[in-house]
C-alpha cells in the first residue's frame, strides 16, 4: 500500500517545526537571512530548506502552508533528468547525490518550483521524504516533530478519507465553502497531499499542475514544421525557382543577341 | 534568482548557429542543384567551432562538469537534455568525418574519390536531418519546462530555429565575405578582408550567392518575427499563471531595454532595413560589403540578445 503526507493548512499554526526538524534531520545549513518585513522565512525552498512554510496575509486570517516536494507519481523532475539521478524510491521521488551532473534541468520542469542547485555540492537537492526513515518504518521528521498534527505520515488511501471527512467538516462546520483536498490525482496522484481551505491559487499552488514533458512530441513537431516552412519558403523560392527564372532569363537574351 | 544564465544562453545561440549554417547550406547547395557545394564545405567547416565551444560552455555550467559523462550513460526520448547531448554529439562527430573526407577527397584517384564523395553525400543528407533537429533542441528545451514564458505555447521552439536559421545565413555570409579564401559558384577571386575594407582593389564576391543568401535571411527574419509577434500576442491574450507577468517584465519590465533594442531593433528591423537596401544587386562595391558585414553582425547580436531574454525572461 503506498504511504503519503498530509498537510493540513487548517491545523498549520507556523511554529515552523517541521522546517528545524528537517534541517536537523537531513544535517542541512542554516541560511543567512535578513528581516523581510513577515515572519516567513528563510524567504524560499533552497538546496539546504527542503521544507518552509509559507505565509499569506488576508484581512483577518493568516493562511499557512508547509511548502515542499510534492512526490508526484508522474514527476516531471524525474522524466526530465537526463542522466537518471532521478527516480522513484517507493512513494519518494529521491536525487541521487552520487550521480547528479547538477545541470538544473529539474529545477525548470517543476510545477511546483521545489529542486534548487546547491553551489556547493553542485548537484540538484530537494526533500527526500525522509527516505531513510520511511524504509524502517519511521515518519518523516516534519510529520514526527508537528505539535498540532497538521503534517501526518501514513497509508495514502487512509489519509485521503481522513483529508476528505476533514474537508467536509470545515465546509460545514467552519463556512470555508472553497475548502479541498489537493494531490489525489493531480499529476498521477501526489505523496504530499493538502487540506486547503480555499481555492490552490490562494495557497500559491498550481490549480492544474502539469507534467513538463506532457507536450514534448508537439514541441518537437513545432521547430521540426518550423524548419520545414523555412526551408520551402526562402530556400525553394530563392534558389530553386528564382535561380531557375534567371538562367532562363540569361539564356533568353543570349538567344536574342 | 535565476537557475539558467550566461552559459546557457550562449550556448543555444552557439548550437543554433551550428545548426542554422549547415541548414541554410544544405538547401542552398540542393535547390540551386548542387551548384554550391563549396558552400556546405564551409559551413561544415565552421559550424564545428560554435558546436564544440556550445559544449565546452555547457559543461562549464555543470554543477559537477567532471560528472558530464552521465549523460552519456542514458539515452531518454522523453528528456530533450538527453536528446540534446545525443544530437549535438552526432552533429560534431558527422562533422568532424565529413570534414576529413572533403580533405581526402583531394588526393585519391577517381574511383575512390567517387567513393568518398558518394559517402560524403550521405553524410551530408544525414547531417541536415540533425541539423534540424539541433535547431529545433535549443528551443524544444525551454519548451519542455513549467516556465509560463517557455512552455506556454508551441512557439519557442519555432522561434528558436528561425533564429538558428537567421543565425546561420548570417554567419556564412560573414565569413564569406571576411574570412573565407572563397572559390564559391563563379568565383575564384579573393582579397585580404583588410584590403576589401580600407584599400581601393577591385574585388569581387560570389554575387549571386550571396544576393541570394541575404535575400533568404530576410524572409527568415520576417518569419522569426511573425513567430515573436504571435508570442507577444499569446502572453497579452493567455489566462495562464504567469503569461502577464512574462509579458510585462519583456515590454515594460527589467528585460524591456534588451527586448526592444536587442531582440526587435537589433534582430529584426535594423537588418531588414539593411536587407531591403541592397539584395539582388551587384555586390561589387565596398559600401555594399561594408552593409552586408553589418546587417550579419545585427543578426548574431540580436540573437544573442534574443536567447539572453528569453531564458532569462522565462526563470523571473
Amino acid at each position: 500500500m503506498p504511504k503519503a503526507r498530509l498537510i493540513d493548512v487548517s491545523k498549520c499554526i507556523a511554529c515552523r517545526a517541521c522546517q528545524v526538524a528537517c534541517k536537523q534531520w537531513n544535517e542541512l545549513e542554516a541560511m543567512p537571512t535578513e528581516q523581510r518585513g513577515s515572519y516567513e522565512n528563510p524567504p524560499r525552498l533552497s538546496a539546504n530548506t527542503w521544507i518552509k512554510v509559507e505565509f499569506r496575509e488576508r484581512p483577518n486570517e493568516w493562511l499557512f502552508r508547509a511548502h515542499t516536494c510534492m512526490h508526484c507519481t508522474n514527476a516531471g523532475c524525474e522524466q526530465v533528468c537526463p542522466t537518471g539521478a532521478i527516480s522513484h524510491h517507493g512513494e519518494a521521488v529521491v536525487i541521487d547525490q552520487e550521480w547528479c551532473v547538477g545541470c538544473g534541468y529539474c529545477a525548470q520542469a517543476c510545477p511546483f518550483h521545489v529542486p534548487d542547485k546547491d553551489e556547493i555540492t553542485g548537484t540538484a537537492r530537494k526533500c527526500t521524504l525522509c527516505v531513510d526513515r520511511i524504509t524502517n518504518n519511521l515518519s518523516p521528521a516534519c510529520a514526527k516533530t508537528c505539535p498540532t498534527g497538521a503534517i501526518k505520515f501514513g497509508e495514502r488511501a487512509d489519509l485521503i478519507t481522513e483529508a476528505n471527512n476533514r474537508v467536509q467538516t470545515l465546509v460545514n462546520l467552519y463556512g470555508y465553502r472553497r475548502a479541498q483536498v489537493y494531490g489525489e490525482h493531480e499529476l498521477g496522484g501526489l505523496h504530499t497531499l493538502y487540506v486547503l481551505t480555499d481555492t490552490p491559487s490562494v495557497f500559491g499552488l498550481p490549480e492544474e499542475p502539469r507534467i513538463a514533458t506532457s507536450r514534448v512530441g508537439t514541441q518537437w513537431l513545432s521547430g521540426v514544421i518550423a524548419a520545414g516552412v523555412i526551408a520551402a519558403l526562402p530556400f525553394w523560392l530563392l534558389f530553386q525557382r528564382k535561380n531557375r527564372i534567371q538562367s532562363e532569363r540569361e539564356s533568353k537574351e543570349g538567344e536574342t543577341r | 534568482m535565476t537557475t539558467w544564465n550566461a552559459p546557457i544562453y550562449v550556448y543555444l545561440w552557439l548550437a543554433g548557429m551550428a545548426g542554422g549554417s549547415y541548414f541554410a547550406a544544405f538547401l542552398a547547395d540542393r535547390f540551386a542543384g548542387y551548384d554550391h557545394k563549396r558552400l556546405t564545405q564551409l559551413a561544415i567547416q565552421m559550424g564545428v567551432l560554435p558546436a564544440v565551444l556550445g559544449v565546452l560552455l555547457l559543461l562549464a555550467d555543470l554543477g559537477n562538469p567532471l560528472r558530464f559523462w552521465h549523460l552519456l550513460a542514458e539515452f531518454k526520448i522523453l528528456s530533450p537534455m538527453s536528446m540534446g547531448t545525443w544530437i549535438l554529439l552526432a552533429w560534431v562527430a558527422i562533422a568532424v568525418i565529413m570534414n576529413i573526407l572533403y580533405r581526402y577527397e583531394g588526393h585519391h584517384p577517381e574511383p575512390r574519390v567517387q567513393a568518398i564523395h558518394k559517402l560524403n553525400s550521405g553524410l551530408g543528407g544525414l547531417e541536415f536531418g540533425v541539423s534540424v533537429l539541433l535547431m529545433s533542441y535549443t528551443g524544444v528545451l525551454l519548451a519542455t519546462s513549467n516556465r509560463t514564458l517557455w512552455a506556454g505555447s508551441a512557439l519557442i521552439p519555432p522561434l528558436f530555429v528561425a533564429s538558428a536559421v537567421s543565425t546561420g545565413i548570417a554567419v556564412l555570409i560573414a565569413y564569406i565575405l571576411v574570412v573565407a579564401p572563397v572559390t564559391i559558384g563563379r568565383t575564384a577571386e579573393y582579397r585580404l578582408p583588410a584590403r576589401l575594407l580600407t584599400g581601393s582593389v577591385d574585388w569581387a564576391i560570389p554575387t549571386r550567392l550571396v544576393g541570394r543568401l541575404w535575400e533568404a535571411e530576410a524572409v527568415v527574419i520576417l518569419v522569426e518575427l511573425v513567430v515573436l509577434i504571435g508570442l507577444v500576442t499569446w502572453l497579452g491574450s493567455s489566462a495562464m499563471a504567469g503569461a502577464r507577468e512574462a509579458l510585462n517584465q519583456l515590454t515594460f519590465g527589467a528585460l524591456a531595454v534588451p527586448f526592444w533594442v536587442g531582440v526587435v531593433l537589433l534582430a529584426s528591423i535594423v537588418p531588414l532595413a539593411f536587407d531591403m537596401m541592397s539584395p539582388g544587386k551587384e555586390l561589387h562595391r565596398r559600401e555594399v560589403f561594408r552593409v552586408a558585414l553589418a546587417s550579419s553582425v545585427c543578426v548574431l547580436l540580436g540573437a544573442l540578445f534574443l536567447r539572453a531574454v528569453i531564458v532569462i525572461g522565462g526563470q523571473i
